[in-house]
């Protein structure tokens, strides 16, 4: 088989644990967690990808792949079922003399040097599989090609006290990058990597071979290769990027993320402005039935729901059915949950095939100046007959 | 029933459809705020683990080729058989079918003779409903039955015209057999779908045609019932089927699977409707929005009354609008304040603010796709 030369190949890192998310994904790898009433995490950065013209994908899984595996599949829904390229799973494998899992970010591309080979790109773009976006990769690559930059790294300015908790890039005022302090605790600079690296293929292969010889690295992107590569004197450009931008590795992120689509005209606005569509794995659902007895404020439902509840400020994902005297209040319901009648819902994230039985009580309204409790419940729970899951409580 | 091929008629109520299809075929029609009336039909067929379906049309198959595509959503893109579309320009013999046996006899050489199953499903797109068409299969086989019509009772009033009408003895063995004919309660109507051998099918298409009889159900099933030359058996669908023959009967069915009982015959366990996927967002709910008994799709963003009604994906419904029985299909946008009562909005329609529409269930207000009132 022969592979066309592609100019762009990205790689997503979906291998992460993400647990943080608790329960979330006790079963589930983070990007294949629901978000956003229809999606699922991985949807964001894998559109993006199809929306920038890229049709070479391989997805870096690891931890509990099988969900991720099925959502996936051929890559049909994203128009990425491709004769040449398409998107490609790419699990650790035993190889003939070692078998390893993958050690950190780096070290799971290195082992994946042999695909990304195939396609002979000029750039690879180095994605993750947790972050909530929309953003135009095109844009940044011919910023990157323009520049004749080695590697390209997007960065977004956060409030200067919240920048110790990040990767933070110190540019010059051409944009070009002369210090990275990762995690700094007297930040010089508001300029905040999103973990989104555009490489020169002949540096990234170079430096990745180079940092897998060294017994110290850690074989992570932002504490070893990204240094050793501006140490060597390369040209590394800092690409600023305006839109929203969530990293929804927390249980708290995750939730405020959710809420950010709410409102007539929401934080992140999942429409946009029409061009740049979020594909999903659709499943074969009827439209929704909203009931009489139902009062639907400011809240996102998705189809092959039946409602006859009240849903305030909260995200139904499809599926789910909401019984009759059943508030549901700023929380997010995951994908095909059944929520009998009087139950009462706030502050809470309910995960997928759960069943909340009559009468059950879960989490709780918070007062002005205290920390917002999420109470969270797993998948496939079921929260019996006037149970109470208290505020914070997690399942 | 790898042993099963479907062929479907996709044309079969054009005519008295009226304006709803001007511009599609009856197959293409929207139903039930997010299908075609033919992925009910398909469904059914690929339920059954049918993977070889012929899909017959005449004229305005543009919109029903877009919805179908090559038939993944119903996993009959397949390296073998999969979907086939027969339309008469393929086959450079006539501009027309003459009738469905011209249709069949027409495709037998090219998709019909040369396909190994042993039977065939005939269908339209006129009749939704979800129905088991293995147990149909099976039941046709064990009658020993030449030919097995689908049919539903409670729809013959001695007002509406039946294409096919049969009525049974005691014994559930056909006493009477009617065409084109309002026949009385106590006839079952047809519901356009046959089972037989698929040979027979082709020998008698080619009898038929060769003497100038191209009408199935009156020149076909019904002479050669009456002419002993065929045993034909009936089986009574006991589900919800609703025959969309005529704009109000369309309207009238719409509206009908916001009752739970027949949303629920409709979308069964274990036998899901598949239908193109659209990328829509979720649908957005208003501070003030008031939504009551209604279908309500993908994509919608609602912020003003509805109720009673079925919205099809990405309907703008403004503030203080409001819409009672109504069937508003796709990306329709409803001004501030406009008021509209039983109206059937086709795609794309524009109601400006503060309009207002008033029909009657026995009259809908019609508008064309893409109108702006």
């Amino acid at each position: 088989m022969t592979f066309q030369k592609k100019r762009c190949v990205a790689m997503l890192l979906a291998g992460g644990q993400g647990s943080r998310l608790l329960v979330l994904t006790e079963n589930t790898a983070k990007p294949a967690v629901p978000f956003g009433g229809k999606y699922r995490i991985i949807d964001f950065p894998l559109s993006n990808c199809v929306n920038s013209g890229i049709d070479t994908v391989g997805i870096l899984t690891q931890y509990q792949p099988l969900e991720l595996n099925e959502y996936i599949g051929n890559g049909q829904p994203w128009g990425l079922n491709r004769s040449h390229g398409g998107v490609q799973v790419l699990p650790p494998y035993a190889r003939s003399k070692k078998s390893e899992w993958y050690k950190g970010t780096a070290n799971a591309i290195y082992q994946n040097l042999a695909f990304i080979s195939r396609y002979d790109p000029d750039n690879v773009l180095i994605l993750s599989g947790d972050h909530i976006y929309r953003m135009d990769y095109a844009k940044m690559i011919r910023f990157h090609e323009e520049h004749d930059s080695d590697v390209t790294i997007a960065v977004r300015q956060v409030p200067i006290e919240e920048a110790s908790r990040f990767g933070i890039m110190n540019t010059n005022p051409d944009g070009s990058i002369y210090e990275f302090e990762e995690k700094p605790k007297q930040p010089k600079s508001n300029n905040a990597s999103m973990g989104i690296y555009v490489f020169k293929w002949s540096i990234l292969k170079k430096f990745l071979t180079e940092d897998e010889e060294n017994p110290d690295s850690e074989n992570d992107f932002g504490k070893n290769v990204i240094p050793a590569i501006l140490n060597a004197g390369h040209k590394l450009y800092a690409y600023d990027f305006e839109g929203y931008w969530k990293d929804v590795g927390t249980i708290s992120s995750l939730w405020e993320a959710n809420m950010d689509l709410l409102g007539t005209d929401p934080e992140f606005n999942l429409y946009g402005d029409g061009t740049a569509p979020i594909f999903a794995r659709n499943y074969a659902l009827p439209a929704s039935y909203i009931d009489s007895h139902s009062r639907n404020i400011d809240c996102l439902i998705s189809e092959g729901c039946e409602i006859y509840g009240t849903i305030r400020h909260s995200v139904v994902s499809t599926g789910c059915k909401v019984g009759k005297d059943t508030v549901i209040e700023d929380s997010v319901i995951m994908p095909n949950v059944v929520i009998e009648d009087g139950v009462i819902l706030r502050n809470a994230i309910v995960g997928e095939n759960c069943v909340v039985r009559s009468g059950a009580v879960v989490g709780g309204a918070f007062r002005d100046g205290q920390a917002r409790q999420i109470a969270v419940i797993g998948k496939d729970h079921v929260i019996e007959v006037n149970q109470v899951v208290k505020p914070g409580e997690v399942i | 029933m790898k042993n099963v091929m479907g062929l479907v008629f996709a044309n079969i109520y054009d005519s008295s459809l009226g304006q709803l299809t001007n511009k599609r075929t009856q197959a293409s029609l929207p139903y039930g705020g997010r299908y075609r009336q033919i992925d009910f039909t398909l469904s059914n067929m690929a339920n059954a683990g049918i993977r070889h379906i012929c899909i017959v049309t005449q004229y305005n198959f543009q919109s029903l080729m877009n919805h179908i595509g090559s038939g993944e959503e119903w996993d009959l893109e397949l390296a073998e058989n999969g979907l086939e579309f027969i339309t008469p320009y393929s086959m450079g013999e006539s501009h027309t079918f003459r009738g469905k046996l011209d249709a069949i006899y027409t495709a037998s050489a090219s998709h019909l003779e040369r396909s190994k199953e042993e039977y065939i499903i005939l269908a339209d797109a006129a009749v939704i409903c979800s129905i088991n068409l293995e147990e149909v299969v099976h039941a046709h086989i064990a009658s020993g039955k030449d030919v097995t019509v689908v049919v539903k009772a409670g729809i013959a009033n001695g007002e509406k015209q039946l294409d096919l009408g049969v009525k049974l003895d005691a014994d559930g063995e056909i006493a009477d057999m009617a065409v084109d004919f309002a026949a009385s309660k106590d006839y079952l109507a047809s519901m356009g779908m046959f089972i037989m051998r698929k040979d027979l099918l082709l020998s008698s298409a080619r009898a038929c045609v060769s003497h100038n009889r191209f009408r199935f159900e009156r020149e076909f099933i019904l002479q050669d019932w009456l002419d002993n030359k065929i045993s034909v058996g009936a089986f009574e669908c006991r589900h919800v089927a609703l025959f969309n023959e005529s704009p109000v009967e369309y309207f009238r069915n719409n509206l009908a699977i916001i009752r739970r009982v027949v949303r629920h015959d409709l979308y069964r366990e274990g036998l899901p409707i598949y239908t193109k996927v659209r990328d829509q967002v979720p649908t957005y709910y208003g501070e003030n929005s008031e939504v009551d008994d209604c279908i309500v799709a993908d994509g919608c963003k609602l912020l003003g009354a509805a109720s009673n009604s079925v919205l099809f994906r990405g309907v703008k419904l403004s503030t203080g609008a409001s819409v009672k029985n109504c069937v508003v299909m796709s990306n329709c946008e409803i001004g501030i304040g406009a008021e509209l009562e039983y109206c059937i909005l086709d795609k794309d329609v524009k109601i400006s603010a503060g309009k207002k529409l008033i029909g009657t269930m026995e009259h809908p207000v019609i508008l064309n796709r893409g109108d702006v009132v």
